[in-house]
């Protein structure tokens, strides 16, 4: 019975490492940034995700863009004052990535965009989370989830392998 | 079958393999860590995640094509030929390609280092460039400046501009330059023989495009010959029919190279006596009066009075029938075009052979003809001029005997690698070691690097500035740019910028002819006088405008094509003379005639370095990551070895080991070492990998172009009884394989 239990157990926890595993991959951050903070007195994703509409990638603000408000805004705050840290040593702040494609994937953040998606269709609300964590695995199984669910005429079916996996 | 296991047995297993397993995901997941580093100050003309583009000069061989290379957040990641650029029109070879390894190779240097075990002992100490630079200050200023000598090779324009002005300067003797891919070419050769014969040192350039019969002798110009990208694109045209028709192609070389292997037809010729077929082709069409009505002046048929047809049949081999059928084809043409390239120039006759080559040209009225000879432009303006062709062998045996003598107290060297690129015959190491400071400007730590005391690393071609005007050029006056597509990856410094200081530190004379605080203020500097051209191809208001089309197009070019065509003033001297080669070695003892070629991917080795090259298999063999001697099978089956057995190559001069690939595409009297590996240095990829035949060549040259004679050469093979299985796509003789029948 208690051999049985422990099986059951390390099997619960294989599929939560496996499963969760991708999707919980925030750790710490090197500066205490609340994405909360920022997005409830009214910041919108794109004031400082500025790529997501013309670029694959949605990019991380420059530490020059982060000071542009912080050299005036909570300079006495713990974490601001890290980041003034990096902007006087003239370094980047290695934040550790959150939501990843690996590179045999050709995905653009441009065209989802484009047709008027919503950022937290994907990355959930953020506007609720102090860390930003992945909501979903982002596996081709949930991208396909919505493409093959597409109007078969629609050029958003995409579902021939090549467009990805170019 | 049937395992005895108790119940209790079985739980304990099942729980231990499934841990193990729950144990291994873990590093699974820790894996996904990843870290996204945002600029600190970004640039505004940048959008991250997408490729920004910047037109610049390829480095990797002497050619110098146009390049356009993608840069993603700040980092390059794909080379492409630059459409616009005259010269490769948008193509790209694969040894420009791998490019990119080259700026992201792991053993590059990151910052300046002396070696602090003494020369050889690979032992580095890093220095701060102010350190670093203050000793080689030190080091000039207690000699007297004809004391330093400055070897150059692969090196930009505007470095051979800045370097030789500050060697003047200083009162230093000129810069000499030595490279090997450019011997190869017969770039020395073809500089020489247009000064005799056409009054100019410009290369000549070959209208392939619009030719409809070429004979080449020794010019694989699909492989890796001169400006093999542009020659390469000229041939589809060429095959396409612009002339009219579908080009007839015949090779005049012992061994089948993938241009050989695109002829119509392949002569494999006895070395050394391409000067031979090419005079009794043109005594044949003068005394048969062969080819047009009044196509050559009688003055011009008296160039082959002397030449007699029998006796140069009989030493090149070549039937007298076989010669008159192959001159019949070339005299009926109405654009024929016959092209010297570098094997004859690597033989002791080889001035001679390019003179009786450049004869035939003359006779069929190929020079300066649509589809015939023209020469390569000269830089559009004088303020970027373009280096003249490499210094000769003899020149290089000069600079050796004066550090053997004691003369160079100071040696700085950039962009070539003597110690692996002269024969060992030539004695470059033991001269070396006779010079008492030896610097070497290489961002990676080369055979020659190894022998010096101070390395200055440069930034890789990728990260700097500079010019080019082509050697052999396009159909038009052309100079491209090149600039830096990414920041500097280390601490590395160019080494332009670095003369520049010197001479601000040297101060009086030389700092007032190199008033350029750094050499991008030189460029725009120099470059900004084209901007007033009438020919320019930009519309462009202001000299900042001017400089910014300079950089966004990759150069300056005439809108319209506009050819250089050659005086023809030195042939008619003297009648042309058919001079027998000569070899290295008595044919009893060294039986075989050693072929050594650059290859389409290592061509003369700078570029084993690159493993993308070292992976590439040669065209015609399929073997790559090594040496291999090509060797007949008539001639393998009485030497008796078969492929993969490993023979030592034996020359008067040293010998080598390589591994057999039987190879039916080479005359029976000759074997083919290709160039590229054999280093002992020059980064993990390449160090301690095959084998350099520059170990068997004789330090000989011929006496009228002082041109290295890197094909007069013999040898012998001898089996080792070892085998080694070389990596190969394939066997040529299909054995092991199916056929389909």
């Amino acid at each position: 019975m208690i051999f049985g239990g422990i099986i059951l157990g390390i099997f619960v926890l294989i599929w939560v490492n496996i499963d969760l595993g991708s999707v919980e991959a925030s750790e710490r951050q090197p500066i205490e940034y609340s994405h909360r903070a920022h997005i409830q007195i009214g910041i919108q994703c794109l004031f400082c995700h500025t790529e997501a509409t013309r670029s694959s990638i949605a990019g991380i603000p420059s530490v020059e863009k982060c000071m542009g408000c912080h050299a005036y805004i909570a300079t006495e705050g713990e974490a601001v004052q890290a980041l003034v840290g990096y902007w006087e040593r003239g370094e980047p702040i290695p934040w550790n990535r959150v939501n990843n494609q690996p590179d045999f994937v050709y995905f653009s953040h441009q065209p989802h965009m484009g047709v008027g998606m919503n950022c937290e269709t994907c990355h959930g609300n953020v506007a609720e989370m102090e860390d930003a964590k992945a909501v979903t695995r982002m596996d081709m199984g949930w991208c396909l989830d919505c493409h093959e669910h597409q109007e078969p005429h629609k050029i958003a079916r995409l579902v021939d392998c090549l467009i990805c996996h170019k | 079958m049937s395992i005895d296991l108790s119940r209790r047995e079985f739980l304990k297993l099942a729980t231990l393999s499934v841990a193990s397993t729950a144990g291994a995901c873990v590093p699974i997941n820790s894996r996904t860590k990843d870290i996204l580093e945002p600029q600190v100050l970004p640039p505004e003309d940048i959008l991250p995640g997408d490729t920004t583009y910047y037109a610049s000069t390829c480095r990797q061989c002497p050619a110098g094509c146009g390049i356009i290379v993608g840069t993603i957040n700040g980092r390059a990641k794909k080379i492409e030929g630059n459409p616009a650029y005259p010269i490769n029109r948008g193509k790209l070879c694969a040894r420009g390609q791998a490019g990119l390894q080259d700026l992201y190779h792991p053993d590059r240097l990151r910052n300046a280092v002396k070696q602090s075990g003494g020369r050889g002992s690979r032992k580095f100490e890093a220095l701060y460039w102010e350190d670093a630079i203050a000793l080689l200050i030190q080091k000039l200023a207690g000699i007297d400046p004809v004391r330093v000598a400055f070897l150059g090779g692969k090196m930009p324009d505007h470095l051979y501009f800045l370097s030789s002005r500050w060697l003047e300067a200083m009162g230093a003797p000129p810069l000499v330059r030595f490279n090997l891919q450019s011997t190869l070419d017969g770039r020395i050769t073809a500089s020489k023989a247009a000064q005799s014969l056409f009054g100019s040192r410009q290369l000549p350039i070959y209208d392939i495009a619009n030719a409809e019969v070429i004979f080449s002798f020794g010019a694989n110009f699909l492989d890796t010959w001169q400006s093999p990208v542009a020659y390469s694109q000229q041939f589809g045209e060429f095959r396409q029919g612009q002339a009219g028709g579908r080009g007839f192609f015949v090779q005049f070389e012992p061994r089948l190279s993938s241009t050989a292997a695109s002829a119509d037809e392949w002569v494999p010729l006895r070395p050394g006596t391409d000067g031979l077929v090419a005079l009794a082709l043109g005594r044949i069409i003068v005394e048969k009066g062969l080819g047009h009505v009044g196509a050559f002046s009688q003055e011009e048929a008296d160039l082959f009075r002397d030449v007699h047809v029998g006796e140069l049949a009989e030493a090149s081999q070549v039937q007298v029938e076989k010669l008159e059928q192959l001159a019949l084809i070339l005299a009926s043409a109405d654009r024929s075009l016959v092209i010297p390239g570098g094997y004859p120039a690597g033989q002791k006759n080889g001035f001679a052979s390019y003179k009786a080559i450049q004869g035939l040209n003359l006779i069929l009225r190929r020079i300066g003809q649509r589809g015939g000879v023209y020469l390569s432009q000269p830089s559009p303006i004088d303020t970027l001029p373009g280096a003249p062709a490499m210094d000769s062998f003899m020149e290089i045996m000069a600079l050796i005997e004066r550090m053997n003598s004691g003369e160079v107290e100071v040696l700085l060297i950039h962009g070539a690698n003597p110690v692996y690129e002269l024969p060992s015959a030539a004695g470059f190491v033991e001269a070396v070691n006779r010079v008492p400071f030896v610097v070497s400007f290489s961002s990676i730590v080369d055979e020659t690097a190894v022998q010096s005391d101070l390395i200055l690393p440069d930034h890789s071609y990728l990260e700097t500035w500079g010019y080019q005007v082509a050697s052999p050029g396009g159909d038009r006056p052309s100079v491209s740019s090149q600039q830096p597509v990414v920041q500097p990856l280390y601490d590395t410094r160019s080494t332009g910028n670095l003369i520049l200081v010197l001479a601000e530190e040297q101060g009086g004379e030389v700092a007032e002819v190199l008033p350029w605080a750094n050499e991008l203020l030189f460029l725009e500097d120099a470059s900004g006088g084209l901007f007033l051209s009438s020919l320019s191809p930009y519309n462009v208001k202001t000299a900042g405008d001017f400089w910014s089309a300079w950089r966004q197009y990759g150069g300056w070019w005439t809108r319209r094509e506009l050819y250089q065509e050659p005086d023809v003033t030195g042939f008619f001297d003297q009648p042309l003379k058919a001079i027998e080669p000569s070899f290295e070695g008595e044919s009893e003892e060294y039986p075989y005639h050693l072929y050594p070629y650059s290859g389409v991917a290592l061509g003369d080795g700078s570029c084993a370095h690159l493993p993308w090259l070292q992976e590439l298999p040669d065209p015609m063999t399929t073997a790559c990551w090594q040496t291999w001697v090509e060797i007949n099978p008539q001639t393998a089956h009485s030497i008796g070895v078969k492929d993969n057995e490993i023979v030592k190559v034996i020359s008067p001069y040293g010998e080598i080991t390589a591994v057999v690939v039987v190879y039916p595409g080479i005359r029976p009297d000759v074997i083919a070492v290709p160039f590229g590996q054999g280093h002992t240095d020059s980064g993990h990829y390449a160090a301690n990998r095959g084998a350099n035949p520059m170990q068997l060549l004789a330090a000989v040259s011929d006496e009228d172009s002082g041109e290295l004679a890197w094909g007069a050469t013999r040898v012998r093979v001898e089996p080792t009884g070892e085998t080694h299985e070389l990596a190969r796509l394939e066997s040529l003789e299909g054995e092991g394989r199916e056929t389909i029948r």
